[in-house]
């Protein structure tokens, strides 16, 4: 579970986020929406320590990470799928998937069964599988991010931040990314989801929070927020 | 035509030693963006710690030889622990202020506290470097090589090629590719890149203790040794290309061989020339080096 209490956090003097506070439960999926700048990356940077918050806790299973640095909280199983999906662009396929059990290789986190977790995501995204010799900088955009994602699953995380996993993708492209986050919730996966796709995005969530300048202006369960009238003309209107 | 390959010879085992210190600089450059304009004199050290160690187990009655090869894991270590110094000291805290040229300053005052130390320790003279293997060239079809410049060569190539098995095959090495590609990114995979980058400053500072040990039984050792290699090799990495560990040997190699030539056909008074009239010219035709990728800077 990843409890979010009053965050604050920005650029140098430009503060960002204004005391937000979420709750992402165990085995649960929360989606967090809002229009473009209104702060759903920043929260994200600054929960798995690429960004230092000012103030404000965040606590995974219990234990505070809030200043921690990111090597040290992804070791603590907070795994992180970044914006424009930042893979590994010069290393094949198969060392970004090793690489994202890195914590597990070298000792500062339960080994567990590599090799076995990596067939996992070769059946989780078969594409992949075919690619696994080729470089990461080589593939498509469709294909970069779901090697994001699986390099982030390979830790084995106790919860998964993704940001945008659907950005620049073709319509056909997204609903496969949806159907795996939806495979990923059903084997109980905690993750903490940041969409411009507020729509999909709360179909395949338990609760959602809507962002709006660095605020969070409402939060419910998915299927309320998705009925709000207010929610529905702000977000889920026309081109979404 | 046997003097021209006499030459080339002679040019490929100086660009070796000149590849092995400016693929020192490539190595820091590729995980931090930045690197130690004191190369020269990590080398100049290694190669003083080198024959104070040598002449010590010569004293202990043992042979040249087996001194030599006892020596090489004593420098090494020395250089890795000099480079994590450099990098401690000089480039973290650029780094940490985000300073974009804090580090430029700072290594070269290192480099330069560095070689007065050495001054004073080991006094100003030339040294003569004891050689392990015997100094009268071996001929092959009228080409005369000294048996240290073929250990130069595949001393060189050797290390290299580690560096590179290394960073394919390990898991760490490949947190080090990791951290050049994308250093945030690395972040999140929980990689420590500020272990990556100072260890990317020891094993660079060990390539070029090593050249220095290379380098030193051919020519003399001396606290000023290090100054016109490290600043020779600085422009090879140039004309090669920062982001090519490949493109920096080729580099040393054409540098190399084009001093030997103008040394030869045009006059040794010239022969520091031609390289740097290389170097000018690929700063403006192809500013990444030949072998360099072009770096987009994004805003």
């Amino acid at each position: 579970m990843l409890k979010i209490d009053k965050l604050v956090a920005g650029y140098g003097k430009v503060k960002v986020l204004h005391g937000i506070s979420i709750t992402v439960p165990e085995g649960k999926v929360v989606a967090l929406i809002g229009s473009n700048g209104a702060g759903k990356t920043t929260t994200l940077r600054a929960l798995s320590g690429m960004l230092k918050p000012e103030s404000g806790s965040i606590t995974l299973g219990g234990k505070d990470i809030a200043g921690l640095t990111s090597h040290e909280i992804t070791r603590m199983g907070l795994a992180h799928s970044p914006e424009g999906r930042r893979v590994f662009s010069t290393l094949p396929v198969m060392d970004n998937l090793l690489l994202g059990a890195f914590p597990r290789l070298t000792g500062s986190r339960h080994k567990g069964d590599v090799d076995g977790d990596i067939n996992r995501m070769f059946e989780l995204f078969p594409r992949l599988k075919e690619r696994r010799t080729q470089l990461a900088g080589t593939l498509s955009g469709g294909e970069q991010q779901m090697l994001a994602m699986a390099r982030a699953l390979m830790l084995n995380p106790e919860v998964l931040l993704l940001d945008e996993p659907s950005m620049g993708l073709s319509p056909r492209l997204v609903e496969e990314i949806f159907v795996i986050v939806e495979r990923l919730k059903k084997v109980n996966m905690t993750m903490l989801l940041v969409e411009q796709f507020a729509a999909a995005a709360l179909e395949v969530s338990d609760f959602g929070y809507v962002m709006e300048n660095g605020h969070i202006r409402t939060s419910g369960e998915a299927h309320a927020l998705k009925n709000d009238p207010a929610v529905q003309s702000a977000y889920l209107g026309g081109g979404h | 035509m046997q003097i021209l390959m006499q030459l080339i010879v002679s040019g490929i085992s100086v660009g070796m030693i000149y590849g092995v210190i400016g693929f020192g600089y490539q190595l820091t450059f590729a995980t931090s963006k930045t690197l130690n304009f004191g190369q020269g004199e990590a080398l100049m050290l290694g190669a003083l710690v080198g024959l104070t160690t040598i002449n010590f187990l010569i004293g202990q009655q043992i042979g040249t030889f087996w001194a030599y090869v006892i020596m090489l894991p004593v420098v090494l270590a020395f250089g890795a622990l000099q480079g994590s110094v450099v990098e401690w000291l000089g480039v973290r805290p650029a780094m940490r202020a985000k300073s974009e040229a804090g580090w430029i300053m700072a290594t070269i005052a290192l480099g330069i506290i560095f070689k007065n130390l050495a001054e004073n320790i080991w006094g100003r003279d030339a040294l003569k470097f004891p050689s392990p293997l015997p100094e009268a060239s071996l001929s092959f079809g009228g080409i005369r090589i000294q048996p240290m410049e073929i250990v130069v060569v595949v001393g060189a190539i050797a290390l290299m090629l580690g560096v590179e098995f290394f960073n394919r095959r390990s898991i760490y090495g490949k947190a080090v590719v990791a951290t050049s590609n994308d250093r945030d990114a690395a972040g999140l995979m929980g990689i420590n890149t500020n272990r990556i980058i100072t260890f990317s400053y020891a094993l660079s500072s060990m390539s070029a203790a090593f050249a220095g040990v290379l380098v030193a039984p051919v020519t003399l050792t001396g606290a000023t040794m290090g100054a016109v290699l490290g600043l020779k090799a600085f422009a090879v990495a140039i004309i090669g290309g920062l982001s090519s560990g490949m493109g920096v040997v080729i580099g040393g190699l054409i540098l190399g061989i084009t001093e030997t030539l103008t040394g030869y056909y045009i006059s040794t008074g010239y022969k520091d020339v031609p390289g740097l009239v290389l170097l000018l010219i690929v700063l403006s035709l192809k500013p990444s080096g030949l072998f360099g990728k072009a770096a987009i800077k994004k805003v």
